[in-house]
C-alpha cells in the first residue's frame, strides 16, 4: 500500500513538475526574445527605411532632418571666400551644410564634384563619398578599403545612393553604436587615444560623429591589387599624430610637405581645412564637462510613455527646452543672447581675417606681375599658408564659435596676425618693384570675387545640369535594379541647390 | 532488493525520477537566486524589467536594493515569510498569466515599503511624526503616516510616474538582461 502511494505521489509530482518546467522554459524563451534587439537584415541595412519597422520613432525623427533644407550660399554670404580659394573647387560652389537627409544629394549637386560622363571621368576621387552614405562601409567591406579609395568619384555613383543613416552609427544586429569607417580608429591610435571599442559609451556618442565631423586629407597610398596591378589610393586620413590641434595638424602637413592646391592668384601652396568640429568641440567647456554631441544635438525626448533620443540632428537652439534647459537655469532668451554675442564676436574677427588674407593673395599676385621672385615671396607665402590654415580651422566647422569660443577667437587672431605680417612684407616687396599705390580690387560680391579668381560659373552650371539629366539618372536606375536603392527614399531630396530653384 | 516486488521497484524508481525532476526544476527556475538580495533575481522574469530599469536609473539605485524597500526589514523570520508569500503569489500569477500590464503594489506590499521609507529617512520622518498633530488631516492625526503614503506626494520615487511592463520613460533597457 505504502509503495502504491509512493508511486502515485511520485507520478503526480513528475507530471506537475513537468508542467512547471515547460512553463519556466517557455517563459525563459519569452524573456530572451524580449531582451533581444530586433535584427535588421544584413543585405538591406544600408537602406534606412528598412530600420523603420523596428525603430519607428528614431527613423521618423531622422527623416525630419529633411526640414533643414535651407540653401545658404556661403560664397554670397562671404564673398572673400572665392578669392581665398581661387584655383580650388570651393571657389566654384560652397553652401552651409543642410540636414543629413540631403548630405548625399548635396555632394552630387555641388559644382565641386563636376560633371563626369562615365565612371572614369570627373575631377574628384572616390574619397569624396566617404562621409555621405552607409553604402561606403558596405563597399569598403566588399571591395577592400584600398580598392574603395582608388579611382574617380563617378566610379561608385550607382553604388552610393543612400544618404547618411542608421547603419552609419549603429550595428544592425544589436542597435548599439558602431563605427565601420577604418580611418577613425587609425587616427585615434596615431593620437594615442583609446580606440572606438575601448572608449566609454559617452565618448562613443561623440566618436560616431567624429567619423566625419573632423579634419582630414586624402593620403596618397601606393598599393598592388591581387592581380598584381599597381594602383594609387587616396585614403581619408586624419592628421592627429601631433595632437588634435590646429598647430599639431599644421606641423603634420608641413612635415610631409603636403598642400591641397596651389593658389591661383598668389601661387602659394595652400592647405584647406575640412571641418574639425570634433577637435574644436573637445577644447570647449561643454566637452570638458563631459557633455557629448548627442546630449545637445540628439536630446532625449518623450512620446507618450516612450523615451528615445531625437535623431533630427539640428541646431540645438531649436530644441532648447530639451538640449539646454536640462542643465542651465537661465531663461532660454538669456542663453540665446549669450550664444548670439559669441557669434558676433567671432564674425567680426572672421571678416577681418578674411579681408586681410584675400588682400594678401591679390597683393602677392600684383608683386609677381611687377617682377617679384619666388625667393622674395617665400616668407610672405608661408605667412599666407599658415594664416589661412588657422582662419579656416576656426570657421570651417560652422558652429565652433559656440563649441569652443576661446580657441576660435585665438585662431582667428593668430590668422589675422599672419595675414598682416604677409601684407607688411608685401608693402616692402611691392615698393622695391616700384609699386607704391596698389589697392587690391573690389571683391565685395560673389560675382566680382569669382571673376577675379577666374571661375566660369555659367559653364560649370550648364555642365552640371547636363550631368544631372544623364549620368546621375542612370546611377539611380542601376541602383534600383541592384536592390541598393528605394526611390521613395529620395522623395523631394533634389529640389534645391545654389544654382537652381 | 531481491525481495522487492515489481511495484516496489517501479515506485522507488518513479520517486527517484521525481527527485531528479525537482532538482532540474530548481535549477531552471534559478530557485536559489531568490534566497539572495541581488536585484537581478527580480528580473529572472521579464515582467520586472521596467521596474528594474527605472530603479536602476534612480537615485535609490545607489542606496537601496529591491528587497531593502519591498520586504520587511525588522527580522529574518518576517522577511522570509514575506518572501515566501510573495514568491508563491508571483509564481501563480506568472504561471497562470493573471497579472496586468500596469501592475500595482498590494496593500501588504505598500505597508512594508512605507515602513522602510520611514525607517531609512528617519531624521525627516521623526520630525514629521513629532508635528503630526498640527497637520490638517484630522481623521488620522496619529504618527508619521497621517493617512497618506510617502509616494502620495513623492510620486516619481523611484520608479517614475508611468507604469507599464513593456516600456516606460527613463527606461533605456536593462543592460544586465542577456
Amino acid at each position: 500500500m505504502k509503495y502504491k502511494l509512493l508511486l502515485a505521489g511520485s507520478l503526480a509530482a513528475i507530471g506537475f513538475i513537468s508542467l512547471m518546467v515547460s512553463s519556466v522554459n517557455a517563459r525563459e524563451a519569452e524573456r530572451v526574445e524580449l531582451a533581444t534587439a530586433p535584427i535588421v537584415a544584413e543585405a538591406s541595412k544600408n537602406k534606412s527605411e528598412e530600420w523603420s519597422r523596428y525603430y519607428p520613432r528614431q527613423y521618423s525623427s531622422w527623416k525630419k532632418t529633411k526640414e533643414g533644407d535651407e540653401i545658404k550660399d556661403m560664397l554670397k554670404d562671404k564673398s572673400q571666400l572665392a578669392i581665398l580659394w581661387a584655383g580650388y573647387g570651393f571657389s566654384k560652389d560652397y553652401n552651409a551644410p543642410r540636414g543629413h537627409y540631403y548630405a548625399l544629394q548635396d555632394n552630387v549637386n555641388s559644382l565641386r564634384t563636376g560633371d563626369p560622363v562615365d565612371a572614369k571621368s570627373g575631377p574628384m576621387p572616390t574619397a569624396c563619398w566617404t562621409c555621405k552614405s552607409p553604402d561606403v562601409p558596405r563597399i569598403i567591406e566588399r571591395d577592400g578599403e584600398l580598392e574603395y579609395f582608388t579611382g574617380k568619384w563617378a566610379k561608385y555613383g550607382s553604388e552610393i545612393v543612400n544618404s547618411i543613416g542608421c547603419a552609419d552609427c549603429h550595428d544592425n544586429k544589436t542597435g548599439v553604436l558602431s563605427v565601420r569607417r577604418p580611418h577613425l580608429d587609425r587616427a585615434l591610435i596615431s593620437a594615442g587615444l583609446p580606440t572606438f571599442a575601448d572608449s566609454t559609451h559617452q565618448e562613443k556618442r561623440n566618436l560616431v560623429c567624429a567619423q566625419c565631423h573632423v579634419e582630414y586629407y586624402f593620403k596618397k597610398t601606393e598599393w598592388t591589387d591581387k592581380d598584381g596591378v599597381a594602383k594609387v589610393a587616396k585614403v581619408v586620413t586624419l592628421p592627429w599624430a601631433n595632437g588634435l590641434t590646429a598647430e599639431g595638424a599644421e606641423k603634420y602637413y608641413n612635415d610631409i610637405g603636403f598642400s591641397d592646391w596651389t593658389h591661383k592668384l598668389s601661387k602659394t601652396p595652400m592647405l584647406k581645412t575640412q571641418h574639425p568640429g570634433y577637435e574644436l568641440f573637445k577644447t570647449g567647456i561643454h566637452a570638458q564637462k563631459g557633455v557629448s554631441c548627442a546630449d545637445c544635438h540628439m536630446p532625449y525626448t518623450q512620446e507618450g510613455a516612450v523615451k528615445y533620443s531625437d535623431h533630427q540632428l539640428q541646431n540645438p537652439l531649436n530644441t532648447m527646452d530639451r538640449s539646454c534647459m536640462t542643465c542651465h537655469r537661465e531663461s532660454e532668451k538669456t542663453l540665446e543672447e549669450i550664444v548670439h554675442r559669441k557669434y558676433e564676436r567671432k564674425d567680426q574677427l572672421h571678416e577681418l581675417a578674411m579681408d586681410n588674407l584675400a588682400k594678401a593673395h591679390l597683393e602677392t599676385a600684383k608683386a609677381m606681375e611687377a617682377g617679384a621672385s619666388d625667393e622674395e615671396l617665400k616668407a610672405i607665402r608661408e605667412h599666407i599658408r599658415s594664416g589661412q590654415w588657422k582662419w579656416d580651422y576656426a570657421v570651417a566647422s560652422h558652429p565652433a564659435f559656440f563649441h569652443a569660443p576661446e580657441e576660435t577667437l585665438r585662431l582667428l587672431a593668430v590668422a589675422n596676425e599672419s595675414a598682416m605680417n604677409a601684407r607688411l612684407g608685401l608693402v616692402a616687396v611691392l615698393a622695391k618693384h616700384g609699386v607704391t599705390d596698389y589697392i587690391a580690387p573690389d571683391f565685395s560680391t560673389k560675382e566680382k570675387a569669382q571673376k577675379l579668381s577666374g571661375v566660369p560659373l555659367e559653364n560649370l552650371v550648364a555642365a552640371k545640369l547636363k550631368f544631372k539629366a544623364t549620368l546621375e539618372q542612370e546611377w539611380y536606375k542601376t541602383a534600383v535594379k541592384n536592390g541598393n536603392l528605394n526611390m521613395e527614399s529620395r522623395k523631394d531630396v533634389d529640389v534645391k541647390s545654389s544654382f537652381y530653384r | 532488493m531481491k525481495n522487492m516486488s515489481a511495484l516496489q521497484k517501479i515506485a522507488i524508481f518513479a520517486f527517484l525520477v521525481a527527485i531528479g525532476f525537482a532538482i532540474y526544476l530548481i535549477i531552471t527556475a534559478k530557485a536559489f537566486s531568490y534566497l539572495s538580495k541581488d536585484p537581478k533575481a527580480c528580473i529572472n522574469c521579464h515582467v520586472m524589467n521596467t521596474s528594474y530599469a527605472t530603479w536602476q536609473h534612480s537615485s535609490h539605485a545607489q542606496r537601496a536594493t529591491c528587497v531593502e524597500c519591498h520586504l520587511p526589514t525588522d527580522g529574518v523570520v518576517n522577511k522570509y515569510m514575506a518572501k515566501a508569500r510573495d514568491g508563491f503569489n508571483h509564481t501563480v500569477a506568472f504561471t497562470l498569466n493573471t497579472y496586468d500590464h500596469a501592475m500595482r503594489i498590494s496593500d501588504d506590499g505598500a505597508k512594508r515599503v512605507q515602513a522602510n521609507c520611514i525607517s531609512c529617512h528617519n531624521s525627516v520622518t521623526s520630525t514629521i511624526g513629532a508635528n503630526a498633530d498640527k497637520y490638517h488631516n484630522f481623521d488620522d492625526a496619529s504618527g508619521v503616516e497621517n493617512g497618506r503614503k510617502c509616494w502620495s506626494c513623492h510620486r516619481d520615487v523611484p520608479h517614475g510616474r508611468v507604469r507599464g511592463i513593456t516600456t516606460v520613460p527613463n527606461n533605456l533597457g536593462v543592460k544586465e538582461v542577456k
